[in-house]
């Protein structure tokens, strides 16, 4: 077992002593990696519970000037996103090098409808004045709804956890399409799809954060 | 998994047909890990774990002797009660750089990545960590952490104190805090991927034998360390992050002005530095596991207790983080909490240094140098721990906290603790990374030197903090002066003891004596290859039948393997026919 | 050298279901947050739909139901910290005299 096993494919590392060890530990260090994903985000988590604790009319008050609609459209949008990207594990799996280039361009198409969502939401509301720190000048009426002390506190919440989630979408949509080239020129097949596989699990913790952001910052009534 | 008979003779086999036959390593290597790979561009860009762990080990000694000379400057500073040759704002600068080099560039990676990443495989009789290519990344993430850091020095610096307090660092006008905030921002993946990569190769890559209760300790205590440093690492990120926010764009999550809370700024800071302090001890105890069973010639006494232990310190050392809070205004309700808590996390660490003691009992002890470092530990760790514990208690520590007592005794478990670990574990695998012996009266009188100059230098810290001389100020009232000049002798036979180590150590390696394999005839699995070892550690696949610290076994059961299957794979074949001949001439 | 198991091959029919059943969960979500439940209940019933969409998402979408279980294990792991993080900064935040330590 510890022997090296009768062929040594091009795909397996030396190091490793047949393609399962290496596919095994690619998708343990991959986990490993979630978890300390989580706790980065967990950090931001913890800032908004902590603020909300304290000032909860500030948040129900802050949430208003969130579009329920559009946070919620992102929502099924990464949904589809985190099935079209099974879908091309699934194709990969199942040696569909077509069906894997599809789904994988769905995947990317979809991310990019997001991150062009949340572009014009941020230029609404910086259009309003509603700007993170420093920046916070909010227009007359909306001074006059957002009456709360501690408003620009919100919204520098609201600003970096929607801020860093949408930069690991950006970092997301650059894995896809290196896969996406990889696909093309047929580097996967059912023997060997590590990369598609650990970069499904990276896009599938991105939807499960915003799983989380949409009702805790839209969804505030 | 192929078991192999108890026989210890030359051929065992398996029912899978496979031989398992003795491989006794060579004395004098003709190709070693050094000489395979040749030239500055190979080692820039190897994904061997030993070269990369030997290049940690130079920028960690490169940091540290930097950090030290910084050290030696406040010191000196601080011979006289008014300035004596540096300003005050210089004088903020310096320790504030003092410190977060040593946390974050010498301490957190050093036992780690340094003697982690050479040590690791081979104890688990891998050809390598799980992901190589991740782990020279992590080395360069280090380095370019480095670099961004000092380039907030070119940037007007910063003079917070490593700890970067707000509202003070967010509201400095300050580039220099940016550029620092960024540069540990970086460092922290490299210490995460470092963590990643143990924590697979632990669970996936160990060689056919090693079940986990027969791991050695020091592989335990990686394990723990890894755990931490992917739990914890991570918040620090969101925190500095935050920070950097902070200090653009005024976010105002940390500044009461803005509304926000400095507390809350603490909370994560600590969340990541308490458990960044079992970052740096913990990979310390499980050299010292090593060390005391090899010079003891006798199996470690409680595997189990020593082995839970590191985990116990891993989970409770991330529920203590408000002990660094006392004063700081949080509720009374947390305080009473953290306070419980801390005396909590002493009992695995204490649980640590009773079995230590015991394993010593009727061992044939050998006093090598590395074994004089583990007792040098064991006393003063034993001093910081209980001075650690002292501090826990609330009443004390309103008194006592940001005062010199705090200093000495992080000093006495950091430096007392983990760097004298390293210099244990530094000593007592020189010969297998190098295949050179060093000097060995010379290493015993830098160890006087070091054990001697420590002592004066903080011993009357913790008089003078208790007497209530402020940490971190430039200027003192004249009672303490007797107490500032005997800390900065022992500082300077502090720094001659570390000149004396670089000094042999350097001198090894062109004229040392050749090490053999196993000098200290471990029964560890990393001395059964040659030293230096080969390229991918050993020329066969190790089989393990007995536990790391099973002294009463005779050695040539600790040198089973497997042999290569000859010409299964042509990139292999010269391995195979080479480990072949090896194993012909053995019979 | 084709053995997969291990390597669990899901159903595009597996996938779908999953898929719509998230989106049925996204719709109820929205819903019940316009229709303003009494104050702690929202949260609650909000955090209770998010919580069954990530398990929907972690076990079938990252393939955790049918993995070795150490991957759950780890998953399991980090929310445990985070809820440690959470509630010992609690600790602190809901108890303190005044919110801000005033100067």
């Amino acid at each position: 077992m510890a022997n090296h096993s009768a062929t040594h494919p091009k795909h397996v590392q030396h190091h490793f002593v047949d393609s399962n060890q290496q596919f095994e530990s690619a998708k343990l260090g991959m986990w490993v990696f979630l978890v300390n994903e989580i706790l980065f985000f967990g950090g931001l988590f913890c800032a908004y519970i902590v603020f909300r604790a304290w000032y909860p009319e500030l948040f129900t008050q802050a949430a208003l000037e969130l579009n329920t609609f559009w946070g919620a459209v992102n929502t099924v949008v990464l949904i589809g996103s985190s099935l079209t990207v099974a879908m091309a594990i699934r194709s990969a799996q199942n040696n569909q090098k077509r069906g894997l280039e599809i789904n994988l361009l769905i995947t990317i198409f979809l991310a990019c409808v997001f991150l062009v969502i949340k572009y014009f939401e941020y230029e609404h509301k910086l259009h309003l004045g509603i700007a993170p720190g420093s920046f916070w000048n909010p227009t007359e009426e909306i001074a006059a709804v957002l009456d709360h002390p501690k408003a620009n506190i919100f919204f520098g919440i609201y600003y970096m956890m929607t801020g860093v989630h949408g930069l690991h979408v950006i970092v997301g949509i650059g894995l896809m399409v290196w896969l996406y080239l990889r696909a093309r020129k047929g580097h996967f097949n059912s023997e060997y799809y590590t990369p598609v596989e650990i970069t499904g699990l990276y896009w599938h913790l991105v939807d499960l954060i915003w799983i989380f952001l949409f009702p805790l910052l839209y969804l505030i009534e | 998994m192929a078991s192999a008979s108890t026989s210890a003779t030359n051929a065992a086999s398996t029912p899978t047909k496979l031989k398992v036959k003795r491989f006794a390593p060579a004395e004098t290597p003709t190709n070693t890990y050094l000489t395979d790979e040749k030239g500055v561009w190979a080692w820039l860009t190897t994904v061997d774990h030993k070269k990369i762990g030997l290049m940690y080990l130079g920028a960690v000694a490169f940091f540290f002797a930097l950090a030290g000379f910084l050290a030696i400057a406040l010191r000196t500073e601080l011979w006289t009660p008014a300035k004596t040759f540096i300003e005050a704002d210089t004088y903020n600068q310096l320790f504030t750089l003092h410190g977060a080099m040593m946390v974050f560039f010498v301490l957190v990676p050093s036992i780690p990545a340094a003697l982690g990443n050479f040590i690791l495989p081979m104890q688990l009789g891998a050809k390598d960590v799980a992901f190589p290519r991740l782990n020279l990344a992590s080395f360069y993430i280090y380095v370019f952490g480095a670099i961004f850091t000092f380039l907030s020095l070119a940037n007007n610096g910063f003079d917070t104190g490593w700890t970067f307090y707000t509202p003070y660092s967010s509201d400095s006008n300050s580039a220099g805090i940016i550029w620092v905030t960024l540069g540990v921002f970086i460092l922290g993946f490299s210490s995460i991927l470092t963590g990643t990569n143990f924590i697979t190769t632990i669970h996936k890559l160990r060689a056919p034998g090693i079940s986990w209760d027969r791991l050695p300790l020091n592989i335990w205590a990686l394990y723990a360390t890894s755990i931490i440093q992917v739990l914890a690492t991570p918040v620090l990120a969101i925190t500095i992050l935050l920070l950097a926010m902070e200090n653009i764009m005024d976010i105002g999550i940390f500044d009461p002005a803005l509304g926000g809370d400095p507390v809350l700024y603490q909370h994560f800071f600590w969340f990541y530095s308490h458990p960044a302090v079992y970052i740096m001890i913990v990979p310390g105890f499980g050299i010292i596991s090593e060390v005391i069973t090899t010079f003891s010639k006798k199996t470690i006494f409680g595997y189990w207790a020593i082995a839970l232990s590191s985990l116990a310190i891993a989970f409770i050392g991330f529920l203590v983080w408000g002990h660094h809070m006392f004063t700081s205004g949080q509720s009374a309700v947390a305080t009473t909490i953290f306070s419980f808590l801390t005396f909590l996390v002493g009992i695995p660490t204490g649980i640590k240094i009773f079995n230590w003691v015991a394993t010593l009992y009727k061992g044939s002890i050998s006093m090598k140098t590395p074994m004089l470092y583990v007792f040098i530990f064991i006393f003063l760790f034993s001093i910081g721990g209980f001075t650690g514990i002292m501090l826990g208690a609330l009443s004390v520590d309103i008194h006592l906290h940001d005062t010199y007592y705090v200093v000495a005794h992080f000093h006495y478990v950091m430096m007392g603790g983990t760097l004298i670990a390293l210099l244990a574990g530094l000593h007592y695998w020189w010969p297998k990374m190098t295949g050179k012996m060093y000097n060995e009266p010379l290493a015993k009188i830098a160890a006087g030197f070091i054990f001697v100059g420590f002592n004066v230098t903080f011993l009357p810290q913790f008089i003078m903090g208790a007497q209530g001389m402020p940490r971190r100020y430039y200027n003192y009232i004249d009672q303490f002066t007797p107490f500032h000049q005997t800390s900065t002798i022992g500082s300077y036979i502090l720094a001659v003891g570390f000149l004396i180590i670089l000094g042999y150590l350097l001198h090894s390696l062109f004229k040392g004596k050749q090490a053999g394999p196993n000098p200290w005839n471990s029964r560890g699995l990393e001395w059964q290859s040659t030293s230096p070892p080969d390229f991918h550690n050993f020329a066969h696949t190790p089989v393990v039948i007995h536990g790391p610290y099973d002294y009463h076994q005779p050695m040539e059961e600790f040198q089973l393997g497997l042999a290569v299957e000859h010409g299964h794979d042509e990139a292999h074949a010269e391995e195979a026919t080479e480990a072949a001949s090896e194993a012909k001439t053995e019979a | 050298m084709s053995e997969h198991h291990g390597h669990h091959v899901a159903s595009a029919k597996q996938l779908w279901t999953v898929g719509i059943a998230l989106l049925i969960l996204t719709f109820l979500t929205v819903f019940l947050a316009s229709i303003g439940l009494p104050s702690p209940l929202d949260l609650v019933t909000a955090m209770t739909i998010a919580l069954t969409k990530a398990f929907l998402v972690a076990a079938f979408f990252m393939g955790l139901y049918w993995d070795t279980k150490f991957n759950s294990m780890l998953l399991i792991g980090a929310l445990a910290f985070f809820i440690l993080m959470v509630s010992i900064t609690l600790l602190d935040t809901l108890y303190r005299d005044d919110i801000v330590p005033s100067f």
